[in-house]
Order: C-alpha cells, then structure tokens, then sequence
C-alpha cells in the first residue's frame, strides 16, 4: 500500500452537474440494479394481472361494463403505483441512517434541499413505469370504448398528483424516522388511512362526514372523480371540486418537505420525532 | 495545546484546527466539557478515552454534523459559524460507516468526487489515484459488497481524501481488522499527515497504535479533556508516580527467565516481584537510598543482563506507557 498523495487537481475543478441530480443517479442505480424497484415493479404486475382478470371473467358474464373496467384497472394502478412511491420514498433516508450512509452525505458541502429532491426524484421513478404497465391491460378491457384515451389521460394526471402526494408523506416520515421499520410501518398506516374511505359503509360515504372524508383523502378524491366522469358521466365542471384535494395536498406535502423539513435533514431526526429507536446522535464516544 | 516535535529555529506552521472552549450538551447531559486543543499540518493527533468519553460527540461537532451547544472551531482559518464551507476543508471516516451494495469503488468515489464540486471526468481521475493510494487500485471496479472489512476500511479513507482535505478526521478506523489490516491501515494514516501535510485526528481504543503513528493526544473522560500535548509529554506529566518509577519491566526468552531472575537476584537493591509465562520479569527497584539516580539503576540492571549474554527482547517503565496513563486517569470511568 503507497503512500497517499496529493490527488486535488485544483480548487477551481467544478462539477458539471447539480447535487440534486447526482443524488437521483445514485438513488436510481440503487432502487434499480439494487432490485428494489424492480421486485416492488414485479409485485404490481402480478396485482395488475389479478385484477385485469378478475374483471375480464366478470365481464364475460356481462357484469361488469368496459367503463367501468377502464376506471377500475386505471383506479388500481394509481393504488398500487403510489404505493411503491410511497413505500420507496418511507425507507429512503431513515433506511441510509440506519445502514450509516446518511453520515458521508450530510458531510458533503451539499445542499439538503439538494439531498432530498434528488431522492425524491428516485422514488417517483416507477410510477410512470408503472403507470405504462397499466395501459396494455386497460386497452384490452377497454373493447374499444371511447372513453379509453381520455381516462388514460385523466388517470396519468390525477395518478402523479397523488404519487407526489403520498411519496412526499413517505419522505416526511422518512426524514423524521430514526428506523426504516418504523417509517415503512407509519407509511402502511397512511396508505391504509388513504384507502380506508372507499371500504366505509355507503350510507356513511353519503353524509356530510364521508362526503368531507372524501373531499380531504386525496386518493379517494381522484377515485371518485374518475367514477364520477367516466361512468356517471358527468360534466368535468360539476368534478372541479374534487380535484381541489389531490391538488392541495400534493401542494401542502411539497411545501412542507422543501420549505421545513428539508433543510432539517439530520445524522438523527430533528423536529417531531418518529419511533423508538436510540437517540443515535446521542450515542457519545 | 501546544505540540511538540517543532525543530529549532525553525517556524511551527499555524494550527490548522483550533477548538476553542466547545461544549455540546443532550438536554441535561453534557457530553462534551470545554473541549480546547490545536493541531497543526502534518500531525496526527490522537483522540483517546473510553466508551462514552465524548470522542464521537467532539468529532460529530468538529466535522459540523453536531452544532456545538456553546464555543466554537476553526478548520484552515474558517469558523465554525461556516459549517459548508468547513465541509469543502475535512474529510471524514465515521465509525461504522455503511457502503452502498451495487456500487462499484471506483464508482463510489466518483460520485462523491462530484458531490464535492469536481468534474465528472475528473472525480473519476482522482477516484483511480486514491484506489491506487489506498492499495484498492486492481478492485476498483468490483461491487462495494464484495470487499473485505478491511477494503472497505480503506475505501472509507480513500473517500475522505476526494476534496483534498486539510484535516481529516479517522474514528476508529481500525476496529475489526485483524492485526496486518491494522498496520496497513495505520501506515496509510501516517503517510496521509506526512506527504500531504493533512492534520489527522484519530479516534481510537487502541492505545499501542495512538502511542505509535500520533505526534500528539487528547485523552478524554467523562466529555473533557484530561490530558495533553504531544505523546511524550502527556507520558512525562502524567507518568506515574515515583513508586511507579521504581518498577521496570525486562522481557528474555521464556528459557532464560531462571537464569535473569538470579541475575537480578544477585544485584544490589533489586527484587524480582513477578515473572510471567512470556517471559516478562516484573522487577522493583528498591528506593531506600534516596539518592541513587534510578536511570543509573536501570542501566545496572540492563547491563547485568547483557553481559551475561541474556537476550534482552523488551524493556518498560511502570507507569510510563501511554496505556498506563489512559488507564490512571480514566481510572473512575472504567471501574
């Protein structure tokens, strides 16, 4: 082993690409050749061919209309595919502390903004996979229904608005975990609590608590808005309303990852702490 | 602190990292008292003390992970009010740091090359150089998963050098490594502080390898600092005490040990206390003439043996080893 030497080749040697970017690039290759995604990718597959064949054998016996199959399968793919976001986004930063990658990082003279967009980038990363995994099935169940290409449209629109949402929530749990166990179990309890609405009994999805649970669960909200405008057919003025949900959400998700939490990022959570872990700042040696 | 091993006459450079009165406190707990030291290019200082002395803690808040709770620290002349800019200035190997599994180290380097401003071409130039440095060069490409402890070891050095640091900060690097890791590790520390006048602060239990790669050390206890300067120094002012001194240690071959004890036997003034099953004679000077220079009756002794043709394989002091004085003054922690 020789001795190391000198290697700067100067202080002025600039990189040629911003911190974000070369965060998302090791954050890719990490979700992607490390297998995460894909295996996460292989499990909606498998989801996505249940539920294309559940409802291509109910068609069969002419139960079910194609409309309503477009919107299902569209409304499963959004599910499932904010679900990988939001599973992938929940171990990000709480999964690199416990691994004790996080350290080199927050030693780097790199924004933490910077750190966190670029992971953030990484788990949206499988939605649009995800989402054009979907369309094969959906074209097929469609039998030529005009309403095919519009829900598709409206799917990819409202599908993102809710994948950012709930793939911020799983970075805000993330930055505030001090263990992936405990961010991936609190990210399951808000993924849940996002599909809770649809399951409640109809009579209480018609009073005027379902109706504010629905106008507040962004998930149900774009559920019930892809129901609403391709099976009921109703006009897309009457349905304003209730893309305000996904919209603000996802606003209100962004603004508090980037403008609070973000900058907060830290060895140990800081702020509202999450789990039960050691103090790992603490730890003194 | 003010190290030693400066030649006359010649200017000692300016401290590259100065602490000034650092405190860092959990709530109640304070886990770092008043923490002052310098170092200086070129030296690699010593970070000794216990489990739980505030080691980590000093060097979480000097490489501005942790902000201290009051005091501050300079790295190459910026303050810690500047924690990026010290950032661009340090480079670090926490303890227990992780890798990533899917990267290659070449690979890995690069990306943190770039992370620390360089162009992608040339964060992978200097990523190869450190492979090389760091004797990585022939496994560069290979998966981080791969590598042995004592790889990654080396890999976690190498990183810490991608921004050219000023000083760098080793915490326990050698813990797990088996006895040739470690010496490899530790020759590629003293060559980082000799051929790139980079100040080195080593967290270690060690105490054999502080003793013999650092020029200076802190020993702590409890979050403060008990004892420092340069090793010889802290040896000299923290030596024991003078019923110490009148113990010395005389290690022969396991075969002459009969024959060394009758030697030391047969000299005026000197009891053999102790023989161990290596060989190690323990062996107590007596102190009733008060003025007989002890260095004198340890040349005695030494002399003895030698003329009666005992292989003398190792020679100590009471209470003159840097673990002596770690295990005094750290006493009530450890018990």
């Amino acid at each position: 082993m020789s001795a190391a030497t000198s290697t700067m080749s100067g202080p002025t040697a600039r990189s040629d690409r911003p911190v974000w970017w070369l965060v998302f690039r090791q954050e890719l290759d990490d979700l992607w050749i490390g297998g995460k995604a894909l295996n996460l990718l292989i499990l909606f597959a498998v989801l996505m061919s249940i539920t294309a064949y559940l409802l291509a054998t109910n068609s069969e016996l002419s139960l079910t209309p194609p409309r309503l199959m477009i919107v299902t399968t569209i409304q499963s793919a959004i599910t499932f595919g904010l679900f990988i976001g939001l599973v992938i986004a929940s171990e990000c930063l709480s999964g690199e502390r416990e691994r004790a990658t996080l350290e080199p990082l927050l030693l780097a003279p790199a924004g933490r903004r910077q750190i966190v967009l670029g992971k953030f980038l990484a788990a949206l990363s499988p939605w649009p996979i995800a989402y054009a995994f979907c369309v094969p099935y959906v074209v097929t169940l469609a039998q030529g229904d005009i309403a095919l290409w519009p829900a598709l449209a409206w799917g990819a629109l409202l599908g993102t608005l809710v994948t950012v949402a709930f793939t911020g929530i799983g970075m805000l749990v993330s930055i505030y975990s001090a263990s992936s166990r405990t961010s991936l179990f609190i990210g399951l309890l808000v993924y849940i609590g996002a599909l809770l609405p649809a399951q409640l009994p109809g009579e209480f999805q018609d009073s005027p608590a379902g109706a504010l649970l629905q106008a507040i669960d962004p998930l149900e909200a774009a559920r019930i808005f892809m129901m609403k405008g391709f099976v009921d057919v109703r006009p897309v003025e009457e349905l304003w309303p209730l893309l305000y949900a996904p919209v603000i959400v996802t606003a209100l998700v962004l603004g508090a990852i980037f403008v609070y939490a973000a900058p907060r990022l830290g060895l140990t959570p800081s702020g509202p702490r999450l789990g039960w872990g050691t103090r790992g700042s603490e730890v003194v040696g | 602190m003010q190290p030693g091993g400066s030649t006359p006459g010649v200017t000692a450079p300016e401290p590259i990292l100065v602490a000034h009165d650092i405190h860092r406190s959990y709530g109640a707990r304070r886990a770092l008292r008043s923490l002052s030291f310098t170092l200086r290019p070129g030296r690699v200082l010593g970070f000794l003390g216990p489990n739980g002395a505030g080691k980590t803690t000093a060097i979480r808040v000097l490489t501005t992970v942790l902000e201290p709770t009051s005091g501050r620290f300079e790295v190459d002349g910026v303050g810690s009010e500047h924690p990026d800019r010290i950032r661009r200035r340090i480079g670090v190997l926490p303890e227990g740091l992780g890798f990533p599994r899917h990267t290659s180290g070449a690979d890995y380097l690069a990306y943190f090359g770039q992370l620390y401003g360089r162009s992608r071409s040339d964060a992978r130039q200097v990523g190869r150089k450190l492979l090389d440095d760091v004797g990585l060069a022939a496994r560069g490409d290979s998966l981080i998963e791969t590598y042995s402890h004592g790889m990654r070891q080396r890999l976690g050095i190498a990183r810490s050098l991608v921004n050219d640091p000023r000083v760098v900060f080793l915490d326990e690097p050698t813990l797990g490594l088996d006895p040739r890791g470690q010496a490899e590790l530790l020759g590629l520390i003293q060559g980082i502080a000799r051929d790139r006048s980079t100040g080195v602060v080593l967290s270690s239990h060690l105490l054999s390898e502080i003793e013999n790669i650092c020029d200076d050390v802190v020993i702590m206890n409890d979050g403060q600092i008990v004892a420092r300067g340069t090793v010889a120094e802290v040896l000299q002012q923290e030596g024991g005490d003078a019923q110490d001194a009148h113990t010395v240690r005389v290690r022969v071959p396991v075969a002459d040990v009969g024959r060394a004890g009758s030697i030391v036997e047969g000299l005026t003034g000197m009891t053999r206390r102790d023989t161990d099953p290596s060989g190690w004679l323990t062996i107590q000077i007596a102190v009733a003439n008060g003025s007989s220079p002890l260095d004198a009756d340890r040349n005695r002794l030494l002399d003895a043996l030698i003329k009666a043709d005992v292989p003398i394989l190792g020679f100590e002091i009471a209470g003159a080893r840097l673990q002596d004085v770690f295990l005094r003054l750290t006493a009530e922690s450890i018990a």
